[in-house]
């Protein structure tokens, strides 16, 4: 209890301290609390993304099948669909009709998916909500086409994807696969690539190889391949973060070890007279810790809870154009709110580590200071 | 009053703030999230999607895992891309597999 | 390399740990070269206030390491999904050879600066400094485990590739398997269980046995370093599987993840309290000889016995926990 009490009344006379220097320790704090927040939504971001990916892409194909030649992706065959189907383990092998259509007047990509069977019939599409805010020229619902031989083509908007899908499907359009064919010019033989659904999930690497020795130049790509590939982009995504945010971090423990060291007269004087009347080294050093206690604290929470708003209410908007990069369109999407204890752990150390680190010198230097020596300069 | 009490009850408010943010809300919020995912999962399966609609600036960000191998720049994993977005996506685990 | 927040977290904090320990040791081999009590020189002040910083600086690794133990074996849990073959945190740190000897090593560096923090209690609680040869002595032994951690820990994340088929915990872990880690799994359930319970009961009488009488300090320091060990052979073999309610699920990392309430924190801090005060004990029983300790020796060794009791106590209540309240029966497969 004595003990407590001790540090309680160390902390009080801390933050008369802290708040004496109110202009200088506010714009630190706010300094603080900016890398905290920064460094804080990289992490929530990045996280939240991929485990986003990781569970809509739990229901994705087990394995898909594309066909290469001379190094560059080719159609497929529809010929080989049986050869694939045939093998042990397969449960079903679906052709894939898709491809991409750049629409000039927004300077746009849009992605084709031609469906075998598309409810609207062959003279309409059903769209992604990203394609309604973009596509401009949208008259009376309908949305015209430049065809592979350059006649227009003009279809109507039968349906849209709901908003909540966005993540998945906002530059979708879907057709027809007639008129899939029709607008691009794809033969009626060729698929894109093939969908393999598999029995079991176990076996997909015997089938993947078998598949490559049944048809030529094939690239088998597995869902967990898949998967794994979001968690490195993320990972990567936000590690590359780090380290160009890496230089403010840097920056800003040069700052806190300048602030540490270079001490006012004022300042040096006041642990002058403190030693004077008597406090210890440990004494002056557990007030030090509380004043770096304090104002990590706060700094902390405020950059958390910042960060945590910033990303799961507003769905970080200041990250938006590193995302978006040329790119007109842009899926509206907000993220489920989960963060766990290793994303804080990680932030902790990333920020609250090495400013503690940095301080511990200075810190010590202020504090065996002989009270005589700082009274006889000031 | 005194200052540290002051201190103390902020941190307080703060780390209750933070807890209900970080445990309790997600819960809350659970069923609405749950059901956007499970429309986005039923889309996915539907159309044997394979990606997310992050970057739709090139074919080869739009659908990260089936990207041309020798779409423009993307040949070598570190080489300078046209794209903003080529300079944040890591080369795809397939890709970095194949260069030896 | 992968670069994710968590690796460059760890490197940035390995670095700036084997930094400050390198400085401390410096100063430390000044200050067993040129200590003398007696004397009032300006060298002998300084020295002096040196302490202050090294004891500082110490504090600090103490905390760095215990937060760093955990997000190291969180963050190869986190990286799992990189890795063909690995379920959670026994498989990626199955990725090289590096993995499991940078764990072993946190966790003895933890240990390690425990007990320095123990033995600085004791010498600084008395006025002329009696432990101060010896404690400098470790502290550049610690210094060296520290660095050698660094390294271990970079290796094992340079040589990380993403993708690399690796025995996931279920097969590492399993029965025929003849590492480390399933020798201890092989450790049969029921004998563990009685061992271990009886070790417990042996520490506790023999701590309350020192606890009032202030004898047996070695008995007590050498039986809470026995339960230590088993302990976590314990945790692999029986406590694990019963939080995890599957019989062939040995992994001791997975109690950390949310998915069983996070109960591992609690499990492995109150271990380690036990572990670090109950060798804390022994260690100053060692240094009894000297007269100026005569008084405060006892007496901190009575609060550290107390204190890793407690741990102890705190361990097995928590691992008992879902024996009692839980259907599920280990035996019975």
């Amino acid at each position: 209890m004595k003990w407590l009490d001790r540090q309680r009344c160390l902390m009080d006379f801390t933050l008369s301290c802290v708040w004496r220097r109110k202009g200088k320790n506010l714009g630190f704090l706010l300094v603080y609390t900016l890398i905290i927040f920064v460094v804080c939504s990289v992490i929530f971001f990045s996280n939240a993304l991929r485990r986003q990916a990781d569970a809509v892409l739990h229901d994705a194909p087990e394995m898909i099948v594309q066909k290469m030649m001379a190094g560059r992706q080719e159609l497929m065959p529809l010929a080989h669909q049986e050869d694939i189907a045939s093998i042990r383990g397969v449960r079903s092998v679906e052709p894939r009709v898709w491809g991409y259509y750049f629409h000039p007047a927004t300077q746009t990509n849009y992605t084709l998916i031609g469906r075998k069977d598309f409810r609207h019939g062959d003279d309409a599409v059903e769209v992604g909500q990203g394609v309604l805010r973009t596509w401009g020229a949208v008259q009376e619902d309908k949305l015209y086409f430049r065809m592979v031989d350059g006649k227009a083509l003009d279809l109507k908007i039968a349906a849209t994807f709901s908003a909540a899908t966005d993540l998945v499907s906002a530059d979708l359009i879907m057709m027809s696969q007639a008129t899939f064919r029709r607008l691009t010019g794809m033969p009626d033989q060729f698929a894109t690539d093939f969908s393999v659904r598999v029995r079991n999930p176990q076996e997909c690497t015997t089938i993947a190889e078998k598949i490559t020795g049944i048809v030529p130049g094939a690239r088998p790509i597995l869902r967990e391949e898949i998967v794994r590939t979001y968690s490195a982009l993320f990972n990567w995504r936000s590690g590359y973060m780090i380290v160009i945010l890496s230089a403010a971090i840097l920056a800003f423990c040069i700052s806190a070890w300048d602030k540490a060291t270079g001490l006012s007269a004022e300042e040096k004087a006041e642990i002058g007279i403190l030693k004077g009347v008597g406090w210890g080294t440990s004494d002056i050093l557990g007030m030090k810790f509380w004043e770096g206690m304090t104002v990590s604290l706060a700094a902390f929470f405020a950059g958390v809870i910042g960060a945590y708003i910033h990303v799961f209410f507003f769905s970080a908007p200041f990250f938006e154009h590193a995302l978006k990069g040329w790119s007109i369109l842009y899926p509206s999407f907000r993220l489920r709110p989960e963060v766990n204890l290793f994303e804080l752990a990680v932030l902790f150390f990333l920020t609250v580590v090495p400013y503690t680190f940095i301080t511990i010198i200075p810190i010590w230097r202020v504090s065996v200071t002989d009270p005589d020596l700082v009274m006889r300069q000031g | 009053m005194r200052r540290s009490s002051i201190y103390l009850g902020f941190s307080l408010s703060c780390l209750v703030a933070l807890g209900f943010l970080c445990f309790i809300y997600p819960h809350l919020s659970a069923e609405q999230y749950d059901r956007v995912l499970a429309e986005q999962k039923r889309v996915v399966r539907d159309l044997q999607l394979t990606d997310l609609c992050l970057f739709s600036e090139a074919r080869y960000t739009r659908n990260l895992s089936q990207a041309d191998w020798h779409a423009p720049f993307q040949d070598n994993p570190m080489a300078f891309d046209t794209f903003p977005s080529g300079s944040l996506v890591r080369p795809t685990v397939l890709l970095a597999d194949d260069t030896p | 390399m992968i670069l994710s927040p968590a690796i460059i977290a760890l490197e940035a904090g390995a670095v700036l740990a084997a930094g400050y320990a390198a400085y401390a040791s410096a100063m430390a081999m000044q200050i067993i070269q040129g200590w003398d009590i007696a004397s009032g020189s300006e060298q002998q002040l300084l020295l002096e206030k040196k302490t202050y910083l090294i004891s500082t600086i110490f504090a600090w690794l103490m905390a760095y390491q215990i937060i760093s133990l955990f997000l190291f074996s969180y963050t190869a849990e986190n990286l799992h999904d990189l890795f063909v073959g690995a379920m959670c945190a026994a498989g990626s740190l199955n990725v090289n050879d590096y993995g499991y000897p940078t764990l072993v090593l946190k966790a003895f560096n933890c240990l390690l600066c425990g007990i320095w923090l123990i033995v600085n209690r004791t010498d600084n609680s008395v006025a002329d400094y009696p432990l101060i040869k010896p404690k400098y002595k470790l502290l550049i032994g610690i210094a060296v485990l520290l660095l050698i951690e660094a390294i271990f820990q970079t290796t094992y994340f340079v040589q990380m590739k993403a993708d690399v088929i690796t025995s996931c915990c279920g097969m590492l872990f399993s029965e025929t398997e003849e590492t480390v880690a399933g020798g201890l799994a092989a450790l049969p359930s029921y004998p563990t269980k009685v061992i271990f319970y009886l070790s417990v009961l042996i520490t506790l009488r023999v701590g309350i046995h020192h606890y009032r009488t202030g004898r047996a300090a070695l008995v007590y320091s050498l039986s809470a370093a026995w339960l230590l060990i088993l302990s976590i052979a314990a945790v692999i073999s029986f406590i694990a599987p019963h939080f995890y309610e599957l019989p062939g699920h040995h992994c001791p990392f997975c109690i950390l993840q949310r998915e069983y309430h996070y109960i591992g924190y609690p499990l492995y801090l109150a271990l380690f309290t036990g572990g670090i005060a109950g060798l804390g004990v022994g260690v100053i029983d060692r240094f009894k000889g000297s007269p100026s300790l005569h008084a405060a020796g006892p007496l901190l060794q009575k609060h550290l016995c107390l204190l890793s009791m407690i741990g102890y106590m705190l361990f097995a209540v928590i691992s008992v926990y879902p024996m009692i309240f839980s259907d599920f029966r280990l035996e019975g497969y």
